[in-house]
């Protein structure tokens, strides 16, 4: 799967690789951010993916719909998904449509996402 | 149904504040965008803001994927006796909904790429949800939020 561009510029820190998101999260965005991780894990072989949703102002059913399926398609490939960050509105409106951010280790920032990473 | 869907479906646009056309998928994030523009102006908590921009969302996403076509319309309701208000009119003339009682009920989904949580989930950020739909006519959500006390 190619891609021209990538949509959220990623960092290399180790064999893990972050993900700051700092654009709004649209459909195709989102979308498009799947397929550039899938590539992306393929081909550095990263054993994790960290993303960082700080500056996320919106995750709605669709948003999370597709980033459950990504950790699930990266759990196939034998890595792990790190969500850290999230903000409180975001985690109350989340917490009040009763949705789970399946597939994910959660984190609350940084520091601990890359501990979660390189725990047993 | 029929007389609330036809009186919602012809509700004058000039009565509000903002409209976004839904026509394509970039429109879904300009009405949140909108929605929470006018939320803030309305004084609402970063928590509430954030809800009514959601549940938005889901509206203006059910439109295009369903009916491709519709209208997301938006007004600050400053003389509620309860305190402001942001209301939202989601409308489409698209193929209906045959079970509205069936969608409000959480996993359901005709959808593939759906958790069938949307419409439960907007009726759960919102204080207020109302739907008027008929199949081959079109479907009207029309959402409320107040202004929280603090």
């Amino acid at each position: 799967m190619a891609f021209k561009e990538k949509v959220v510029p990623t960092i290399r820190i180790g064999d893990s690789l972050l993900v700051p998101i700092q654009i709004d999260l649209d459909d195709k965005t989102v979308e498009q951010l799947q397929a550039q991780l899938l590539e992306e894990i393929r081909e550095h072989r990263v054993r994790a993916v960290i993303l960082d949703v700080r500056m996320v102002e919106v995750i709605d059913s669709y948003i999370s719909y597709t980033l459950s399926e990504t950790a699930a398609m990266a759990h196939l490939m034998g890595c792990r998904t790190v969500i850290c960050g999230i903000q409180p509105p975001v985690a109350l409106t989340l917490a009040q449509m009763g949705i789970e951010l399946q597939g994910f280790l959660v984190a609350r920032d940084l520091e601990h996402a890359m501990g979660l990473v390189y725990s047993p | 149904m029929d007389g609330k869907l036809r009186e919602l479906l012809d509700i004058s646009e000039n009565d509000f504040d903002v409209v976004v056309r839904i026509t394509r998928e970039e429109d879904i994030a300009i009405a949140r965008q909108m929605a929470k523009q006018l939320a803030q102006e309305l004084g609402f908590s970063l928590a509430d803001v954030t809800k009514v921009a959601t549940a938005v969302s889901e509206l203006a996403r059910n439109i295009y994927r369903y009916a491709q076509t519709g209208k997301i319309m938006i007004r600050k309701r400053l003389e509620e006796s309860g305190g402001p208000a942001i209301q939202v009119v989601a409308a489409d003339r698209g193929p209906g909904i045959d079970n509205v009682d069936r969608v409000l009920a959480r996993g359901y989904t005709t959808h593939e790429r759906s958790l069938g949580i949307g419409l439960p989930g907007v009726r759960r950020l919102m204080d207020f949800c109302e739907i008027a739909s008929k199949v081959g006519t079109g479907t009207v959500v029309r959402v409320e939020k107040r202004r929280r006390k603090f």
